[in-house]
């Protein structure tokens, strides 16, 4: 009942701080944040599972019961941790607390409002990583949009309303199709009658569907498989179905950004690891492997290239996003237990430092009220602390050795490298690898113009240093990314265990 | 002895305590982080110290002590597993290298407290605290005893440089060549990150040494005639071999990849002599050295090398010849003489390129500090036309500066003549049978002339004739601190050569080769690392001119020659009481040589003329395309709805009628689908 | 003798018919309520018919359910024709169009 426990605790945080006074609300937001952290850390630590959570692993931490019967169809309420699942609830408990913090500064109407709404995400998030039951999954996979909209559409920049409505509208089109999808697949499947994700996969892996309104199976399975796929490259966001995330970046407020960039691409790529790449067998996926590869070097090397072109801090964080992703597509798609390990692996790591990244620019716009490079020049002259942790970051995310970035993508490069199912795989390691000097130049360019330099600034603030309670989480964060490059195994050893099963029952791809 | 080599992590973890405690307390501290550092780097060389004399009393090591990831991946050759491990080898190479990089770093730790404490720098505490880093991440790399995690390191210590170079970060200059050192270099780690990778997935091991090095693995391979993805074996090793030349290109600041080095010059000078002269620009080249086996297995490889060293020998001095900047000269004499090192051991002679690493590593350090210490005589002044006649007013800083310079130029008897004849002699040698490494030979040849005249250009533009400004002729005070380093590197300069007399050793006969026996494991060494295991790996024929002896007395006589030409010329033209400018001789070559034949022109073309105005299309593109069928697809559905809506007349009667069209409709449809119709 | 349940439906038809002429054609809302009232009774016609036919009561009670809800449509629907008209001074149903689009 621990998983029933953390999301109890966040909903309850929720509504509780809806209703508590403005005065209090973020402190005591994080107070009760810190429940669900330190409970997940626990979890971490005590955590017994084996093996993948759909191809009958021992799950951490599980329950089920029946919840809703309807003709021969149930739906249960399944929940359960495996090694993929468990270092991305931790991410989303801790990123939690630490996105509270470090909106103590910027937020200053309707607190409670606000704080409510992170914890409700935080709730709905924990629930997306632990369900095991398509219907339980997917709503709280829906249910995330709504407060992120909100925290978009309310504390967000001038074009809130704009981005917004992109955001869920965009997003919300993608799981309607890859809704539809799924449920079709379902119906397809004679012999299963609920919607457990482990029942469907073992369904699938052993024969697969029959068909569904007159389509075959094989072709029901293509179908099932492509239309899941560009339901979830959206929310990664993978090119050419981007355009959403720089503009919900930009105009979220910082916490939001931290939680969105740190967790919500995550869902994407969580999804398509345990749709996509373990329910289906190799059959399905052979055919999309050439074109799903050469998306994710476009990806990487496309996001980049806009990265390039940007002159707006939290832009060129945004746009390195869609680069870091495809990093996470190119590992899934080589199918090799560092390939697709690594993914994993870079989700956590991607999640810890883009937050680090969206927070220090956060602390800059606090200070500064401007993003733009152009607009700045020696800021670490005015606020040394702050402007070490970014350059810190900034390295962490070019992948600087003994920092997780470094670890993720060399594991997803090797992976990548000798794939035997990929043909052509060591070019498209190469291209894609080719990322990680594009990334040291934007990122370097925009630190030598916005932190070095004589001391200017374009707006009429006074800069100082940044208070504790901004640099604490990002210290935090800094903390975990070193921990994480120094000692990978942390988490790479479960996310491993859960990984062989998917390669073992798929097969050579 | 065996049991000091458990003390072996600490030569790193010295500096990295030092990094720790000079960034959180360095603010609090009297010397601000200085003594850290020193005790740390002190320690660092003590125990490098006694790592060189347990090698030589016979022991090696080569620990694996931290398993950083493992996991299964099925490899070219057929092992199905790998490990990524942090370990430690300390063979004679590694030993040298580290007495080599403990010491130097000792020494710029106190000549920190000349050159920057007592000229009242602001932020001390983050200059100790990156060099700690640096000496941490420098050290870790050398004792290295697998390539990725030599790789990681190598990353580290391109991060330190970044921050030192950009210490003054006040300035625009200084952050511009950080950011332009990492971008150079990183394009260059991007081909040794992806030799990493293929080595791992080609071979499923990185270890260096050992029977399941990939050195080991690779051997094998090309016996078995195995084909590796694709490629036969042995142009898959060359492939990957280049791959990982590229980061060493890049670090050691070889053409094409040289442009950074000389911008990095920004930094503060005891920097400079570290980072940019002695070390991590070392760590390109030792890299070689420590894969040695690995490039013996490819002389295609080993001869790019070989070609790549002797032109950037001879590309570099020929820009170093106009420079007025005193730093600068010295970086372009950087980028040559590393040139050297990479022809070295391009044609084979690992002894003669590591033995060069060496004495360069100290008159280099030497002679970098000794412009330190010029340019605290003439308070910050870097112009050399502007200094003169600071011999008589600083003895010591100018002796010691001549012995570098010496040494640099090559005359005997200063190290510097002793290694950098012995590569030219085994250029020589395997040049007579191929005409590609008998071009290097040479272009390195060549390089001597221009050597001798840049060198001696500088010694006599800073130190001879009358003072040419208020400065020269009022110095500044320089402390101990600035001396002693410069006299201990002084009479290394002078002495280092020492360690290997080849030229004499054939002449006369007598053994007094011992860097050659010490790196050929006559003392102690890992199996398959050493000179003579890669001497059989050598595909390499050597020829002689009239025997071996006459060979080398050529050799030897013609850079000799060149060298004491380049100088007296130097001396002709700038040893005047008050000397003038003579670029105007050099004609049409003037503009290309003062522009660094448009090297850097090119690159910035390629960073601002070519990437960026890409970035900005692609951002057009992403803007007006791609988001343009987001949005239009938004527009639609609104414009769409507008006109739908119009149907919503208001009026029930119209409601009504529409209900009605609409079951009659659905009546036929479901009539036709019945049958009805039919 | 009994009547064919035809007949029933035949009727039924054509008071629907009329009802709905009713509704396509004319303005005013007491002309629409009367149309609408013709068009249940049609359909309770066919309910009544169809138990008789089948001996089945449910039917009837279906009937009569309808003709509760005709009576509660008609106190409705003179509510709104009276806001109608005074609002409007009408009770041409064309007139008041505000809730459109």
């Amino acid at each position: 009942m621990m998983i029933e426990a953390l999301i109890a605790v966040a909903l309850v945080g929720a509504f509780v701080t809806f209703v508590a006074p403005n005065r209090i609300a973020g402190k005591l937001a994080f107070a009760i944040s810190l429940i669900p952290a330190g409970l997940s850390l626990w979890m971490f630590s005590a955590f017994d599972g084996s093996g993948n959570a759909l191809l009958d692993g021992e799950l951490a931490f599980a329950s089920e019961f029946e919840w809703i019967q309807f003709g021969e169809y149930s739906i249960s309420w399944l929940v359960g941790l495996d090694g993929i699942s468990m270092p991305l609830v931790v991410l989303t408990t801790i990123l939690s607390s630490l996105a509270i913090v470090s909106s103590w500064t910027p937020i200053d109407e309707r607190e409670s409002q606000f704080y409510g709404l992170v914890l409700f995400i935080e709730a709905n998030l924990i629930g997306v990583f632990a369900a095991l039951d398509f219907f339980v999954w997917f709503i709280f996979w829906e249910a995330v949009l709504i407060p992120m909209y909100l925290l978009i559409g309310i504390w967000g920049g001038p074009r809130r309303k704009y981005a917004a409505i992109k955001f869920f509208v965009y997003t919300n089109v993608a799981s309607l199709v890859m809704f539809g999808a799924f449920i079709a697949l379902v119906f397809g499947l004679g012999d299963v009658t609920t919607f457990a994700l482990p029942d469907v996969t073992t369904a699938m892996l052993n024969g697969g569907p029959d068909g569904f309104l007159g389509i075959g199976g094989t072709t029901l399975a293509s179908l099932v498989f492509v239309a899941m796929f560009l339901g979830f490259a959206v929310k990664v966001p993978i090119v050419p179905f981007h355009t959403w995330l720089p503009d919900a970046h930009v105009e979220a407020p910082t916490p939001a950004s931290v939680l969105l960039a740190g967790v919500l691409l995550k869902m994407g790529t969580y999804a398509l690891l345990r749709f996509n790449f373990t329910m289906f067998p190799t059959e399905v996926i052979e055919p999309f492997v050439i074109p799903i590869a050469a998306i994710a070097v476009i990806s990487v090397i496309y996001g980049a290239m806009l990265a390039l072109a940007q002159t707006d801090l939290k832009r060129i964080v945004a746009y390195s996003s869609v680069s870091s992703m495809g990093y996470v597509i190119l590992g899934l798609i080589a199918y090799t237990q560092f390939g697709v390990g690594g993914a994993t692996f870079q989700m956590v790591s991607h999640g810890l430092i883009s937050g680090l990244m969206f927070m220090a620019v956060g602390v800059i716009y606090n200070a500064t009220h401007t993003r733009m490079v152009t607009d700045m020049s020696g800021m670490a002259d005015r606020m040394p602390v702050a402007v070490g942790i970014l350059v810190a970051g900034a390295f962490g995310y070019m992948g600087l050795p003994l920092m997780s970035g470094f670890f993720g993508e060399f594991t997803i490069f090797f992976g990548a490298f000798g794939a035997e199912g990929l043909a052509y795989s060591q070019v498209f390691t190469a291209l894609a690898m080719f990322g990680i000097v594009i990334v040291a130049g934007y990122l370097l360019f925009a630190l030598q113009r916005t932190v070095f330099g004589p001391y200017h600034l374009e707006t009429d603030y006074d800069v100082d240093r940044a208070p504790l309670h901004d640099i604490a989480p990002m210290f935090v964060l800094l903390g975990l990314i070193i921990l994480l490059g120094v000692a990978p195994e942390l988490i790479f050893e479960m996310i491993t265990d859960a990984v062989d099963p998917i390669l073992e029952t798929g097969g050579e791809l | 002895m065996e049991d000091v080599f458990n003390y072996a992590p600490a030569i790193a973890l010295f500096p990295l305590v030092a990094f720790v405690v000079a960034l959180t307390f360095g603010k609090y501290m009297p010397k601000k982080g200085a003594l850290a550092g020193i005790i740390a780097t002190g320690g660092s060389l003590a125990l490098s110290v006694l790592m060189l004399v347990a090698v030589a009393s016979g022991e090696v090591y080569h620990e694996t002590l931290y398993q950083w990831a493992i996991g299964d991946a099925a490899s070219e050759i057929g092992a199905d597993g790998i490990e990524f491990t942090f370990g430690i080898l300390i063979d004679p190479l590694a030993a040298l290298m580290l007495v080599i990089v403990s010491l130097i770093a000792f020494l710029v730790h106190i000549f920190s407290l000349g050159y920057m404490n007592a000229e009242g720098e602001t932020g001390l505490p983050r200059y100790y605290a990156s060099l700690g880093l640096f000496t941490f991440s420098m050290l870790a790399f050398v004792y290295a005893d697998n390539l990725l995690m030599a790789f990681m390191f190598f990353e580290l210590v391109g991060l330190c440089s970044y921050l030192l170079i950009g210490f003054w970060f006040r300035t625009r200059s200084a952050p511009s060549a950080a950011k332009k050192a990492f971008l150079v270099t990183r394009f260059g780690d991007y081909f040794f990150l992806l030799g990493v990778v293929a080595i791992a997935a080609t071979f499923g091991t990185v270890a260096f040494a050992g029977d399941n090095s990939f050195v080991a693995a690779a051997e094998s391979a090309i016996d078995n005639g195995d084909t590796l993805f694709g490629f036969g074996a042995e142009t898959w090793v060359t492939i990957t071999a280049l791959l990982v030349l590229g980061g060493v290109i890049g670090k050691s600041a070889q053409f094409p990849l040289h442009t950074w080095l000389p911008d990095a010059m920004e930094g503060p000078t005891t920097v400079s002599a570290l980072i940019h002269a002695a070390t991590m620009v070392a760590a390109g080249v030792y890299l070689v050295a420590r894969m040695f086996g690995y490039y013996a297995l490819s002389p295609t490889a080993l001869a790019i090398i070989a070609f790549v060293g002797g032109f950037t020998a001879l590309f570099a001095a020929t820009m170093g010849v106009v420079k007025d900047d005193i730093k600068q000269v010295l970086a372009y004499s950087t980028i040559s003489q590393y040139g050297y090192m990479m022809l070295g051991l391009g044609v084979g002679g690992y002894v003669a390129g590591v033995f060069h690493l060496m004495n360069h590593a100290f008159f280099k350090a030497l002679l970098f500090l000794g412009a330190g210490a010029v340019i605290v005589l003439m308070h910050h002044e870097q112009d050399m036309w502007k200094m003169g006649g600071l011999k008589d007013k600083a003895p010591i800083t100018y002796y010691t500066f001549l012995a570098g310079a010496l040494a640099l130029a090559g005359i005997i008897p200063f190290s510097g003549f002793w290694s950098k004849d012995e590569i030219l002699y085994d250029a020589l040698i395997v040049g007579l049978e191929e005409p590609v490494i008998l071009a290097a030979y040479a272009m390195a040849l060549v390089a001597v002339f221009f050597t001798g005249f840049y060198t001696f250009r500088m010694v006599f533009l800073t130190f001879h004739g009358e003072p040419r400004s208020e400065a020269a002729e009022d110095p500044h005070d320089i402390g101990w601190s600035i001396k002693a380093p410069l006299v201990v590197l002084g009479v290394l300069a002078l002495v280092a050569g020492i360690a290997n007399l080849a030229p004499v050793a054939k002449l006369a006969h007598i053994d007094i080769t011992f860097l050659e026996h010490w790196l050929d494991g006559e003392y102690g060494a890992v199996e398959g690392l050493t000179y003579s295991a890669y001497g059989e790996l050598l595909a390499f024929e050597t020829a002689y001119i009239g025997g071996e002896q006459l060979t080398v007395l050529i050799a030897a006589g013609v850079s000799l020659l060149l060298a004491f030409s380049g100088a007296g010329l130097a001396w002709k033209l700038y040893s005047v009481p008050e000397p003038v400018a003579h670029k105007e001789r050099l004609g049409g070559a003037r503009q290309t040589l003062e522009s660094n034949y448009y090297q850097d022109e090119y690159q910035v073309w390629l960073a601002e003329g070519f990437t960026q105005p890409l970035a900005r299309a692609a951002d057009r593109f992403d803007q007006t395309v791609i988001d343009g069928v987001v949005n239009s697809v938004s527009t639609a559905s609104l414009f769409s709805s507008s006109r739908l809506k119009r149907i919503q007349t208001g009026l029930v009667t119209n409601y009504a009628a529409l209900l009605v069209a609409g079951f009659i409709g659905l009546l036929l449809v479901l009539g036709y689908v019945g049958g009805w119709f039919l | 003798m009994t009547v064919g349940v035809e007949h029933y439906v035949l009727l039924s038809m054509a008071l629907f018919a009329i009802g709905l002429f009713g509704i396509l054609t004319r303005r005013n809302a007491l002309m629409f309520l009367m149309s609408v009232e013709l068009m249940l009774n049609a359909a309770n016609i066919n309910l009544i018919a169809f138990a008789f036919y089948h001996g089945n009561l449910s039917g009837q009670v279906f009937a009569l359910f309808t003709m509760a809800l005709a009576a509660a449509e008609v106190a409705v629907g003179l509510g709104i024709i009276l806001l109608l008209y005074r609002n409007f001074r009408d009770v041409d149903v064309t007139v008041p169009t505000t809730m459109r689009w």
